[in-house]
């Protein structure tokens, strides 16, 4: 499988179907002397930031950081809970079940105080 | 049957295009100033943006990717920053230019200072965006747009020769500023075909759930819509032509061009201009708002949709919200329309092969377009299109701002 090709920049969805985000960015993992193991799919803007350039990664993070989302970003969501890879990246989860979720509930926790949003 | 009522899809898509601050403006600047010999550059918009929309529709429907989403995975982020970035920020400038045209447009219904009108039409607009289904947005905005239709009206009852009106069509040199006719072209362009019309188009056929079934319903709505913002602003520009041409005036303000409805409709020309520049304008604005929450839910993978509850989607309708809160902001800090569509009409022309050549490489892979790829003779007239455009339009525009 070509990840980059395959995986990356590919629409994630839930196990219900649900649109999480993008793949951003990819985690690998190298032992010595053992073959380069793919780990984790990197979710967020942070994983955006990161490839066009650590700086804006960091900003990215800072960003986040203020907006209230705590935790370790880009979310990262580990192989082994990847379904299937279609044309879309099916995962065995909900998204409440991933660190994903943290920006949408921060946005949903304001946009349902309006009229009208539910 | 109940699709051919889709056509709105393409006539909003086209009000967005055609019968906005910036193409208005244009249009009648150009008519103004060098007669009927800019309507080639109309035409030529027309078809272009056409036969985009068309491309955009099909890869909606066949794989219910929009552009936005397409650009992303088959090119890869790092390519798709500088187009999606460049989106971002026209949409935003163009917002405010919209606001802008549309609060001057109730000005001269009322009289009172446009400033004072631009942050309740952003609240109007963000109503409609909250509230709405796309259904009412897109019928809506359709119905209320026929009224740009008295362009049309206005061209046809001033009689226009037949023979100098058929040469426009073909383009010539003018005898007098060839900078300022070739700026105008390339406005004209700019200011007709934004990226930001391709990816609203295609969003909206996704949300209109377009199937393959549904390709010639595409082909009817892109072709049908933008004829009829094409001859919205053949229109206005043949009006400016015979009314404000023998006056040798330069345009710079709407009432000036609101003076060239006199003729034909007398003491409502006034108000009959205001309404069809006040509607495409609030039309456009509404458009590129929801466009920006498209464009980015897309590129990022969110879920979106403006028929889905607004908690389901909240990042969308957050983005769509914050874009617009922008464009209000900058809006309200007091800028010139004009100067800002131009401004927007320019970078458009500029970075448009960004968009448009990945597009072209993607109509013809079978992952994207299905069996319904395009042929090369389209894409190379496309690209070719394309690439000289922006061309032109580096030369043209610094000797336009710093004289030539």
């Amino acid at each position: 499988m070509d990840v980059v090709r395959d995986v990356l920049d590919k629409n994630v969805i839930d196990r219900n179907g649900r649109e999480m985000g993008r793949v951003d960015g990819i985690l690998i993992e190298q032992q010595p002397n053992q073959p380069v193991r793919l780990t984790a799919v990197l979710i967020g803007p942070a994983a955006l930031g990161d490839r066009l350039h650590p700086a804006l990664g960091r900003v990215v993070r800072r960003i986040e950081k203020r907006f209230g989302v705590d935790g370790d970003r880009p979310a990262r969501v580990a192989f082994s809970d990847i379904d299937e890879i279609e044309t879309k990246v099916r995962l065995r989860l909900a998204i409440g079940e991933t660190a994903v979720a943290a920006v949408e509930q921060r946005l949903r926790s304001w946009v349902v105080r309006l009229p009208g949003s539910r | 049957m109940k699709k051919l009522f889709n056509l709105a899809l393409g006539i909003v898509t086209s009000i967005g295009g055609f019968v906005e601050v910036g193409s208005i403006s244009t249009a009648v600047q150009a008519g103004a100033e060098f007669g009927f010999s800019l309507l080639w550059a109309i035409a030529g918009a027309s078809l272009f943006l056409a036969a985009l929309a068309e491309m955009a529709g099909r890869v909606a429907a066949v794989t219910k990717r929009s552009m936005a989403a397409a650009v992303r995975e088959r090119f890869g982020f790092h390519f798709q920053v500088i187009p999606l970035g460049a989106e971002v920020i026209i949409d935003t400038l163009l917002l405010t230019a919209e606001l802008g045209g549309a609060a001057i447009a109730v000005k001269m219904l009322t009289g009172i200072g446009f400033q004072w009108w631009v942050l309740p039409l952003g609240l109007v607009a963000w109503l409609v965006l909250w509230f709405g289904s796309f259904t009412i947005i897109e019928d809506g905005v359709g119905l209320l747009g026929m009224v740009t239709l008295s362009f049309v009206v206005a061209a046809w009852r001033l009689h226009p020769d037949v023979g100098p009106v058929a040469r426009g069509f073909v383009p010539s040199i003018p005898q007098h500023d060839v900078t300022r006719y070739a700026f105008l072209a390339v406005s004209i362009v700019g200011a007709t075909v934004s990226p930001y019309l391709l990816n609203f188009y295609a969003s909206g056929a996704i949300e209109e759930k377009w199937t393959q079934q549904d390709l010639w319903i595409n082909r009817l709505t892109a072709w049908c819509g933008m004829g009829f913002g094409s001859a919205v602003a053949m229109g206005c520009l043949v009006t400016a032509a015979i009314v404000l041409g023998p006056q040798h005036v330069k345009v710079d303000t709407y009432e000036q061009a609101a003076q060239m409805f006199v003729p034909v409709y007398g003491q409502w020309a006034v108000v009959v201009f205001a309404l069809s520049l006040g509607v495409g304008c609030f039309g456009a604005a509404v458009e590129l708002a929801l466009n920006a929450g498209y464009v980015l839910g897309q590129a990022f993978g969110w879920t979106w949709g403006i028929d889905k509850k607004r908690c389901d989607v909240s990042r969308f309708a957050a983005a769509f919200s914050g874009v617009l809160v922008l464009g209000v902001a900058i809006a309200t800090i007091g800028f010139d329309p004009l100067r800002v569509t131009l401004i927007s009409a320019a970078l458009t022309v500029v970075i448009m092969p960004l968009v448009v050549l990945p597009f072209v490489v993607l109509m013809n892979e079978e992952e994207y377009a299905g069996k319904h790829t395009s042929g090369p003779l389209g894409n190379g007239l496309l690209a070719t299109l394309t690439v000289l455009g922006a061309l032109m339009a580096i030369v043209v525009i610094p000797l336009e701002i710093f004289g030539g």
